[in-house]
């Protein structure tokens, strides 16, 4: 039997390849985070929510951003609100535990059922952030010294972690995971993306979009390549515009949605009587 | 079970750690991957290999380990893939299309073992670089071998893909873009850049911030009553300084050195940047932008006085001097030398600042007497090519304490 036959499977509106799929599996056959990275725009995030869906689990979602601790992922103890009851005497001042508010991976190792834990960007973050996350992620535990206590995952979540290589991460973490390189769509496969977008698209519309936008991520000169949401976001530009496939190659109209850089508007511009 | 393929990686520079060879033997144990080489091929890459810089590097590996089909084109030199690296030509013209289409047909009856024969052969034979014709192997050409050729069914060699249907993807190489050794682009400079970094935190300064949560919590044991407490600031405490040369001989560089330039000014965690520029080799006079206008420029003793010496240095160019202007006192054909040799300014330099890297990006290995000025550099300063690997190394020499 496959490894693919009984896990996660593409769904109406999320097409992952074979290679993908297996990753996925992998990873949670081994109970090892899965990390994902890729270009901008080739469905990073999308993914933990495909996952979430075709297995029926809930997702929760940690979402990095360049403030962001390991700690923070974890618990939080309220020192302000402690203060403040502690000035008027409420009570329950004198029990910790009070203040102690658990973080998002706190949230999915506490849960009842089997969860999906997105950590979203995790390049995002301070150089050490991954690091300190190694053991959390390796036992699925914890250890809150105010109170004294211990959080263990009561089932294993689902790890997903994402990132856009802006940063390295480092080595430890790294053995640590299953990684999945999200190459960018071939053509084939952009078409069913796109198509699970649409209710209808127009096949010669798509074709000749599809022409072109190959060709801007083929020119040398065009720094910031268009990503797929690009696409999507053009073709519906094209859809409600009502402009007739005949005119795409030649007019180009709506670029802007594609190419967002002055140069590179430029450099399309300049090798246009190409796309036809 | 194949343990040798664990130490054949391990040989083949391929970083794989015990635990991450048996999640593999874990997962082969499972039967996950159903007995099929190609799932093997992705299950043992994403347990095996953490980065798609090495994807390429274990394509080959894999390639070699399970086909053996390698070994006889391990040695095409290196010179030949560079002519047959010709990504520009890839546009294939109208003719070239209706030339496939003809010889398509003819193609089918090729024998797979003739070509390779043919190949073996005419690459010993060939000694320049090829472009069309239907012999050498060469970029679009019409020959069994070669690169982005009309010819259906042959060897490829490197490059890029025209057609998809040489029988043997010498080196399809998919990943070869994201290998580390490639030049850089803007993204990866500031990737770099943000290893500079060093926390005041981790250094003996005063405790001049007020830790607000200590405070708090001090307080509340304290039963209310104010109970202060003070934290080291924690701020980048790195200041750059950034010297470019921007003589004719860098123009071709042009484009990575501005990528460079906008890197470090994106990069907002120094506690100061400086740029400065120099024509070919640093003199009395440092200029203030890169058209080097003689009068917009500050003093390079100046910047002595004024830069101290933990200002960490990355002089970027390609140290291709003719031997007077490192070694004569006037040997500065564009301003002043103000009495020192270049040799010896650079010799100050060096004198003034702790650390100092120089990031060539033409540097070539060996010493060759033609480069002898970069030689001479080489010996002086920390220098690197500027690649990912070439700038890391060099984030690695800045950080370092001592010496």
């Amino acid at each position: 039997m496959s490894i693919n036959e009984n896990g996660f499977k593409s769904t109406d509106t999320y097409i992952a390849s074979e290679e993908l799929m297996s990753a996925v599996n992998v990873a949670r056959a081994l109970e090892k985070p899965l990390l994902i990275k890729g270009e901008p725009g080739t469905g990073k995030t999308m993914l933990a929510r495909a996952v979430a869906a075709s297995m029926g689990m809930k997702l929760i979602t940690w979402n990095i951003k360049s403030t962001t601790k390991a700690q923070d992922g974890l618990y939080m103890y309220d020192t302000i609100q402690r203060l403040y009851d502690g000035q008027f005497g409420e009570e329950g001042v004198d029990d910790i535990a009070h203040y102690i508010k658990l973080g998002k991976l706190g949230e999915a190792f506490t849960s009842d059922e089997q969860v999906v834990l997105l950590i979203d960007e995790i390049d995002k973050a301070d150089l050490e952030f991954p690091n300190d996350l190694l053991w959390e992620l390796d036992q699925m535990e914890f250890y809150i010294y105010e109170t004294k206590e211990t959080i263990k995952a009561k089932i294993r979540p689902i790890v997903i972690i994402t990132s856009n290589a802006e940063k390295e991460l480092p080595d430890a973490f790294l053995r640590r995971c299953i990684f999945h390189y999200i190459e960018f769509p071939d053509r084939e496969l952009m078409e069913e993306i796109v198509k699970t977008h649409f209710d209808h698209v127009d096949d010669n519309l798509l074709q000749n979009a599809m022409d072109v936008f190959y060709e801007i991520r083929g020119l040398r000169e065009v720094k910031k390549k268009p990503s797929t949401s690009e696409l999507i976001d053009w073709i519906n530009a094209l859809q409600l515009g009502g402009i007739p496939y005949t005119k795409l190659k030649e007019e180009l109209p709506f670029l802007g949605t594609v190419v967002k850089k002055d140069e590179d508007l430029d450099a399309v511009k300049k090798n246009k009587n190409q796309f036809t | 079970m194949f343990t040798d393929y664990f130490y054949f990686c391990r040989e083949k520079g391929l970083d794989v750690s015990l635990s991450e060879w048996l999640s593999l033997i874990d997962v082969l144990d499972r039967g996950l991957a159903h007995s099929s080489l190609t799932e093997f091929y992705y299950i043992s890459r994403m347990i095996l290999v953490k980065t798609e810089h090495d994807f390429d590097k274990y394509d080959m590996i894999f390639e070699e380990y399970f086909k053996g089909i390698k070994g006889d084109f391990d040695d095409i030199s290196e010179t030949m893939k560079k002519w047959l690296d010709n990504p520009e030509l890839s546009q294939m013209s109208k003719e070239q299309e209706f030339a496939r289409k003809q010889i398509e047909g003819e193609a089918n009856h090729l024998d797979k073992e003739d070509v390779l024969e043919k190949f073996r052969k005419t690459k010993q034979e060939q000694d320049s670089e090829h472009r069309g014709g239907t012999k050498w192997i060469g970029t679009t050409g019409n020959s069994s071998y070669g690169n982005i050729g009309g010819h259906m069914g042959g060897v490829r060699v490197g490059g890029y893909t025209g057609y998809q249907s040489a029988f043997q993807v010498i080196g399809e190489r998919k990943f070869r873009d994201f290998r580390n050794d490639r030049v850089l682009d803007n993204r990866q400079f500031q990737v770099a850049l943000k290893k500079l970094r060093q926390f005041s935190s981790r250094l003996d300064v005063p405790k001049s911030e007020l830790d607000i949560d200590g405070t708090i919590n001090k307080t509340c044991n304290n039963g209310g009553y104010l109970s202060i407490e003070m934290q080291r600031p924690r701020k980048n405490t790195v200041k750059l300084l950034l010297l470019m040369d921007s003589g004719g001989t860098m123009i071709p560089y042009s484009s990575l050195l501005n990528e460079l330039f906008q890197s470090v000014n994106k990069s907002n965690h120094f506690k100061d940047v400086k740029t400065y520029y120099f024509h070919n080799c640093i003199y009395s006079h440092l200029y203030n932008t890169p058209e080097c206008e003689n009068g917009d420029w500050i003093e390079t003793e100046w910047m002595f006085k004024n830069l101290d010496s933990n200002y960490k240095v990355i002089i970027v160019g390609d140290a291709a001097m003719a031997p007077e202007e490192l070694y004569s006192t006037t040997g500065n054909y564009r301003g002043p030398n103000d009495g020192l040799s270049g040799l010896e300014w650079l010799n100050l330099m060096k004198k003034h600042f702790k650390k100092i890297i120089w990031l060539n990006p033409k540097m070539a290995p060996g010493n060759a007497p033609w480069r002898e000025a970069e030689t001479v550099c080489k010996n002086l300063f920390f220098m690197r090519k500027l690649t990912v690997d070439g700038l890391k190394e060099g984030m690695k020499y800045l950080m370092q304490s001592g010496n």
